[in-house]
């Protein structure tokens, strides 16, 4: 090969490399934040912040101030922990490391260059070489593609912990507040029952009532008391769980909570197009779909590549220096390739392809299970709505009428004062049923919005089943 | 409470009414209807043999017609709707608009025939309640006649052999035509009107239902523990008081169909059982008293001289049986202090009162109960309340009332000084009796 041919190659190898600059990424600004915030402000309407700075983090801490000076609602709640938990900033700067990933498989390949001289018996010899990889550059742009969809992907990825990050807060507020209204319920319930308790030690002091009878009466005040126990501790660890997913520690953890549950909406949503939405809308499956397409262009890459895996260009610039004769120069090039002669590439092909397949597979699983979890959500989200408000409209009113009618009873004297505790402990029972319906409604709200944007998890909650009074027959005649 | 009302006699049966569309004029008589439940004025009658009526307390008496020889009525068995006293309503059986049932009057030896209609959603008799008549007469359903059937009439027809004071009731699903409320008088008077005869002439029955607060239906399969303790169907404040001048012989004849025996007692006076459903009893045999216990399924009579004038209490001596409807199944609050109790109930029941630490008495307080609900105890008097319900009235003895004048004549004036007084005495430590010391 002639001098000017080395040159020529040469020459190649710049504009190729060139080339490939030009489907190179550099580092963004925002670290890849501005499309997460888009798609969780689509989804769930609420900012988010990658805290990278002093002034950042300042910015932050008065939001959360702000957000913490009034009692929280669950959006509160949610917000704080957006701009607070430090697991989502984790999430955020693997969100940044992806993108260096994707800055380093969008440059070109950098050339190899060496230098060895031998020298021995007063001659030397001097060899330069520059080494590139030419099968690295002319794929290139195949390459830095598929690694701007993994980037992509890592968009959404940070994406998915931000809504999951708010779907669990959304459920431990629910839980927390929840918790609350039934430690007020038993609050109540168990100073009811106290004085009760004490009327019935005071009929056993004048001979009205015997041990069975005082201690049938006073065995309500020891159940609600334990009950009262057992949801006070519920509601301390619901807001504990709250308070660490909001990132909360030290000075931030006297947050006020509602001691109530937000009323129920007054219809529950119509969606029949759920199935549609949360298709189109899942971040999940979004990042399955991104996979799949990077895999495709994979495995053309690797269909391209299969007869070649390695090409190396090298141009090699000899000096030799002989006492014995006059020094001189060679110029050369070298080309290694690697055939795939014993498996034809057929292994990397069958890999690629078998890899493709399974993400398909997989992909269309997943959009299976989607829209089922979606019709689920929203059934779940229905019967919820339903149950709550059949407390709402049929059951508190019912146990309304019976507590008045009851007490007309007790005016009257028709019946006994005990009888009205018992239907007392009956009302309870139901109030419970009904904080208990009212938060699954909730909860079950909260899954529906994952149901459709993502960031949901199947954990099945464990249903804290109401105590039913025992079904005694209210006193009177 | 009581105004004095429905006594005019010219309004005599202004309520009564022919319902007589499906009656066969020709052969069967009106049955006369009764929409009020106060005391209506005595039947006097228009034909046949003459007597002296009786008043029915809270109720009236059957008119008849004179068929040839034969003395004719008509009751009809219907569903009615019995007011207790103002404020409570119960869906009863009856006869003819009410329950009780109107009283039949006859004179000994009259030929009486009864026609009997029912108009209840099941079959009926009636059964003549210690009267002496040929057997398939009786009445009984099964055993002496075909059950009457729901819009069939039936004929009964006897003599009435002997006088004295009987009931009627059927005999046919009894323990719930009872139950319900199907019963009345029957008083067969002397012929020879001179025969024990009294100035004023009273009767009622005695019946007693299970109506659970708030329902307007009778429990029909309840045995002991009923309620409401009624007489002819009323409680008292609903009864109507026994208007009496003074110097009357006064014949109160009661008959018994509750499920338990009632002792009636009469303040201010004593008098003798005359008669039963069994007969006159001899003057010979007679006995002065101030109580006489009404066995179940009996009847008494008992002749007064009304010569101490005043307001008598006249009332079954059971003290539950003076009590409306009440829960039976109370723990005894006596000895708990108010404070405590008001406590416990404030937090039960805000709305609700609270009683019974002192004792059950309630004094003036309205009490809030079920819908037709009676208050437990209750009724005015000039000095306060009485607190009385069931089987109560008062029997008002005063100078100068018409011979047939039953309207109520108001609180008794007492002349003055004979009302018990309060003096002005400090509160003395009551004295202790020296305890002795027990050898044991």
């Amino acid at each position: 090969m002639s001098d000017k041919m080395v040159h020529t190659l040469t020459r190649c190898l710049l504009v190729l490399a060139a080339l490939g600059l030009s489907g190179c990424a550099a580092f963004s600004p925002d670290a890849g934040m501005t499309a997460v915030s888009e798609l969780t402000a689509q989804a769930i309407k609420k900012d988010v912040a990658f805290v990278r700075s002093a002034e950042g983090a300042e910015t932050v801490n008065d939001n959360v101030r702000r957000l913490l000076a009034r009692t929280l609602s669950a959006d509160a709640a949610v917000q704080i922990a957006l701009l607070n938990n430090k697991g989502l900033q984790a999430a955020y700067n693997e969100l940044a490391l992806a993108e260096t990933d994707l800055v380093a498989d969008s440059l070109p390949p950098n050339p190899v260059f060496s230098v060895s001289r031998i020298a021995g018996n007063g001659a030397s010899e001097i060899e330069r070489q520059v080494v590139g990889d030419i099968l690295a550059l002319a794929t290139l742009p195949f390459r830095s593609d598929i690694a701007r969809d993994r980037f992509r992907q890592a968009q959404l990825r940070a994406a998915l912990a931000t809504l999951r990050l708010a779907a669990d807060v959304r459920r431990s507020y629910f839980r927390a507040v929840g918790a609350n209204e039934m430690v007020v319920l038993l609050t109540d319930a168990k100073s009811t029952a106290e004085s009760t308790a004490q009327l019935a030690v005071k009929l056993g002091e004048t001979g009205s009532i015997n041990k069975l009878d005082q201690a049938r009466e006073q065995v309500f005040y020891a159940e609600t008391t334990a009950d009262l126990a057992t949801a006070r501790q519920a509601a301390t660890s619901a807001r504990e769980r709250l308070a660490r997913l909001m990132g909360l520690w030290d000075g931030g953890l006297d947050f006020r909570l509602a001691n109530q549950l937000p009323a129920l909406p007054r219809r529950p949503l119509s969606l029949p197009s759920i199935e549609v939405d949360a298709v189109a809308h899942r971040i999940d499956l979004q990042i399955a779909r991104l996979e799949l397409t990077a895999l495709a262009k994979a495995q053309n890459l690797t269909e391209a590549t299969r007869f070649v895996t390695l090409l190396d260009l090298a141009g090699i610039d000899r000096r030799t220096r002989d006492p014995d004769s006059t020094p001189f120069r060679e110029r050369g090039f070298d080309v290694q390739f690697q055939i795939p002669i014993f498996d034809g590439g057929e292994v990397r092909v069958r890999q690629s392809v078998e890899t493709y397949n399974l993400a398909f597979n997989r992909l269309t699983e997943r959009a299976v299970n989607v829209r089922s979890e979606a019709r689920d959500a929203y059934r779940v989200y229905r019967s919820t709505w339903d149950i709550a408000s059949h407390y709402q409209r049929e059951i508190l009113p019912l146990r309304k009428i019976i507590t008045e009618e009851m007490q007309l009873r007790f005016s009257s004297m028709q019946v006994d004062i005990f009888a009205l505790l018992t239907e007392a402990r009956q009302r309870l029972a139901s109030l419970r049923g009904a904080i208990d319906a009212k938060q699954k409604f909730w909860l079950a709200q909260s899954e529906l919005q994952t149901a459709v944007n993502g960031g949901g998890s199947p954990a099945a909650t464990a249903d804290n089943a109401t105590t039913t009074a025992a079904a005694a027959p209210a006193g009177g005649h | 409470m009581f105004s004095r009302r429905g006594f005019l006699g010219s309004a005599a049966f202004a309520g009564a009414s022919a319902i007589s569309g499906r009656a066969q004029a020709a052969s069967i008589p009106e049955a006369a209807h009764m929409d009020k439940v106060t005391m209506q004025p005595p039947l006097q009658p228009a034909s046949g043999p003459d007597y002296r009526p009786v008043v029915t307390l809270n109720g009236w008496s059957l008119p008849f017609r004179m068929n040839g020889d034969w003395k004719e009525f008509h009751l009809v068995a219907e569903p009615v709707v019995r007011e207790f006293a103002e404020g409570m309503k119960v869906n009863l059986w009856g006869y003819n608009g009410q329950s009780p049932g109107p009283t039949i009057e006859a004179v000994e030896g009259d030929k009486v025939r009864v026609f009997v209609t029912n108009k209840l959603p099941e079959y009926t008799t009636v059964h003549w309640h210690g009267m002496i008549i040929p057997s398939g007469m009786d009445g009984v359903g099964g055993l002496t006649q075909p059950h009457i059937q729901p819009g069939k009439t039936f004929v009964y027809e006897f003599e009435m052999k002997k006088s004295g004071t009987f009931m009627y009731h059927p005999h046919s699903d009894e323990m719930v035509q009872m139950a319900m409320g199907m019963m009345g008088m029957v008083v067969v008077h002397p012929r020879d009107p001179g025969f024990r005869a009294v100035d004023r002439d009273f009767v009622f029955v005695m019946s007693t239902y299970r109506v659970d607060p708030g329902t307007y239906l009778p429990k029909v399969n309840e045995m002991t523990d009923f309620n409401m303790w009624a007489w002819n169907a009323r409680v008292f404040p609903g009864i109507d008081p026994l208007p009496v001048r003074l110097g009357d012989k006064v014949r109160v004849r009661i008959g018994n169909l509750s499920m338990t025996n009632h002792p009636i007692h009469l303040h201010g006076h004593a008098f003798a059982v005359t008669c039963t459903d069994g007969g006159w009893i001899p003057e010979s045999a007679q006995y002065p008293e101030t109580t006489t216990d009404v066995p179940v399924g009996a009847v008494r009579v008992f002749d007064v001289l009304a010569d101490n004038p005043g307001d008598w209490a006249f009332h079954c001596h059971k003290s539950h049986h003076t009590m409306n409807a009440m829960g039976h199944d109370m723990r005894n609050l006596i000895g708990v202090s108010r404070k405590d109790l008001a406590k416990a109930v404030g937090k039960l029941a805000p709305d609700a009162m609270v009683m019974g630490e002192k004792g059950m008495a309630m004094g003036t307080m309205e009490m809030p109960a079920p819908d037709n609900t009676l208050p437990m105890m209750t009724g005015d008097g000039q000095f306060g309340p009485i607190e009385m319900g069931g089987m109560f009235t008062v029997m008002k003895i005063r100078e100068g009332l018409a011979r047939d004048d039953y309207r109520d004549p108001g609180p008794y004036q007492f002349p003055k000084g004979t009302v018990a007084y309060e003096i002005d005495a400090p509160a003395a430590e009551p004295a202790k009796a020296p305890m002795k010391k027990m050898k044991m």
